[in-house]
């Protein structure tokens, strides 16, 4: 806001006044918004990392047991088998509010399976396709907490980094423009304060 | 109607020119000493080293369609169906019915593939890629089978497999059907149920070892995932050579721990489990090789008692799966970046 196009009226202060309120206890909320969820982000960041690591070794496992799997059942083998496992695992997409974030939630049923509802019949395969099934189960499950949490920590830190915009532009250029702005038109009504005052003088002299 | 191998008369009924044959093909067979220099050797190595061999022609036929390692696995597939054909080319009589009965494995197996292959949508191109054509059923045969529909596959199947009533919702029931189907067919042969001759209880303890092999196995796995009693007795095959029903139907529905330990009662334990079984064992992969190690060994001690009979030729047939499966086991192991260790427990040698 210009000074020029300021009005040094005495509603205008009264207005300024009221903005100025409102800045300082909307900067004091986006903080207290910003530090919370911050917080949050540290505690998913965290949840994160641990996620991640299980991610990595059950992909590492799954990698293992499937080139085993490979090697004695043959490729052929694996791949004709896998044809039977037409199902796909379900997946609800459900969405939480973190602060007035919306971050996603994502149930899954129907991952783990029994032996005997796998699609595959049990005389003809062997317990290496069962154990490569098991650990890529067990890794489709963690893809899917992975990524639950990492949709969050993105979304944390979209709105920390809007939120840290708000506050730096309440903080660095709306309360000191609005303050100037409050400090001029005091200035100004003084000045004509002062002004009417001499005017009387002389009217009377 | 599909054109079935023993129709073509064109082999011998005799078991002396039959295992003569069979004798100059086993010759053939990598020995022993060369899978420590394979497991030496990288990818392009091996195949290389297979481009010299047996499976040169296989090779050179499948080279323009794979690469890598799964150029070796199709050409070792190959191989295998055309060697297992030539088995059924060349004999006739009851040399060639014991040996496509045995070999109706591959058919059960074809079968399946087609089955889960219509089920998953996949295209028949896709399906013709995953079938191993060592059975009755020539490759021309499972081509004209890949073309129908799941109802027409079924109902023209149906004369010789238990595929009455099938729906893709029970793939999984009939893929056990047809697996059960397969070892009660086998034990019903005459030469196995009644064997009349020496040779032919020594084909019979051979094929019946196998189904109690094929009963632990199932047994194995499902006390380790606690499937319920009822479905495993509708698993296990009747007929086996040490483990009949009853000893069977007692050995189900066990807790895994429970499982082992009455396992020691049985015949097997001695000789061969109690070295593979402990009561916490995470994986039974050790116990499947184990097992799969001590049946290729029995049928190969056998395989000398009687040289002019099926005996030899069931050696072959086992002895040239058991090359294919080492020689995949070393090329994927590698693939996999398996440690030589790991590679070496599971090979059969």
């Amino acid at each position: 806001m210009a000074i020029r196009d300021i009005k040094p009226t005495r509603s205008e202060l009264i207005e300024l006044k009221k903005k100025i309120k409102l800045a300082g206890s909307g900067h004091k909320l986006l903080k207290m918004k910003r530090d919370g969820l911050i917080l949050e982000f540290f505690e998913l960041l965290h949840r994160a990392k641990n996620v991640r690591s299980e991610l990595d070794s059950a992909y590492v496992l799954a990698n293992e047991k499937i080139g085993l799997a490979k090697a004695v059942e043959g490729a052929v083998a694996i791949k004709s088998i896998a044809f039977a496992l037409k199902d796909v695992p379900h997946i609800e997409l459900e969405s939480k509010n973190v602060m007035g974030v919306v971050v996603p939630k994502i149930e899954s049923s129907q991952v783990r399976k029994d032996l005997c509802e796998r699609g595959y019949g049990i005389i003809g395969t062997s317990s290496c396709l069962d154990e490569a099934v098991e650990v890529h189960e067990a890794l489709v499950e963690k893809i899917i907490v992975v990524a639950e949490i990492e949709t969050a920590i993105k979304k944390l830190l979209d709105d920390i980094e809007r939120t840290k915009r708000r506050v730096n532009a309440l903080e660095f250029k709306v309360i000191p423009e609005l303050t100037e702005a409050e400090r001029f038109i005091e200035l100004r009504l003084e000045e004509m304060e002062r002004e009417n005052t001499f005017r009387l003088k002389r009217i009377k002299a | 109607m599909l054109k079935t191998p023993w129709k073509q008369k064109q082999g011998t009924k005799s078991y002396a020119y039959l295992c003569a044959r069979v004798r100059a093909m086993k010759s053939k067979l990598l020995p022993k000493e060369v899978y420590p220099r394979l497991m030496k050797m990288e990818v392009a190595e091996i195949t290389r080293f297979i481009e010299d061999s047996e499976y040169k022609a296989d090779v050179d036929e499948l080279v323009q369609r794979y690469d890598g390692v799964n150029l070796i696995e199709h050409a070792l597939n190959q191989n295998l169906a055309l060697t297992y054909r030539k088995l059924l080319t060349i004999s006739a009589g009851e040399s060639h019915q014991l040996i496509s009965e045995y070999l109706r494995w591959w058919d059960v197996w074809n079968i399946k593939t087609i089955l889960r292959g219509k089920k998953y949508g996949a295209t028949d191109e896709e399906i013709l890629e995953s079938v191993v054509s060592a059975g009755q059923f020539g490759y021309h045969d499972l081509m004209m089978i890949v073309q129908k529909d799941v109802p027409e596959i079924t109902e023209m199947l149906s004369q010789n497999y238990p595929l009455e009533g099938y729906s893709e919702e029970e793939l999984d029931h009939f893929e056990n059907v047809l697996d059960k189907f397969y070892y009660e067919k086998l034990t019903e042969i005459e030469a196995v149920r009644k064997p009349k001759t020496k040779s032919h209880r020594l084909f019979s303890e051979m094929i019946r070892t196998e189904v109690d092999m094929k009963n632990l196995k199932t047994l194995f796995r499902s006390a380790k995932a606690g499937v319920e009693r009822e479905r495993i007795i509708d698993m296990l095959i009747p007929g086996g050579l040490k483990l009949n029903t009853i000893s069977l139907i007692k050995l189900t529905g066990l807790p895994f721990n429970e499982f082992t330990t009455s396992l020691r009662d049985y015949p097997y334990w001695e000789e061969h489990l109690s070295s593979i079984v402990t009561e916490d064992m995470d994986s039974l992969i050790g116990v499947e090789i184990g097992l799969e190690k001590y049946w290729l060994e029995y049928a190969a001690r056998t395989s000398h008692y009687y040289p002019l009979s099926i005996v030899p030729i069931m050696d072959y047939i086992l002895s040239k799966r058991n090359e294919v499966d080492n020689i995949r086991m070393i090329v994927r192991g590698r693939e996999a970046g398996l440690s030589d260790e790991v590679i070496r427990s599971r090979l059969v040698l």
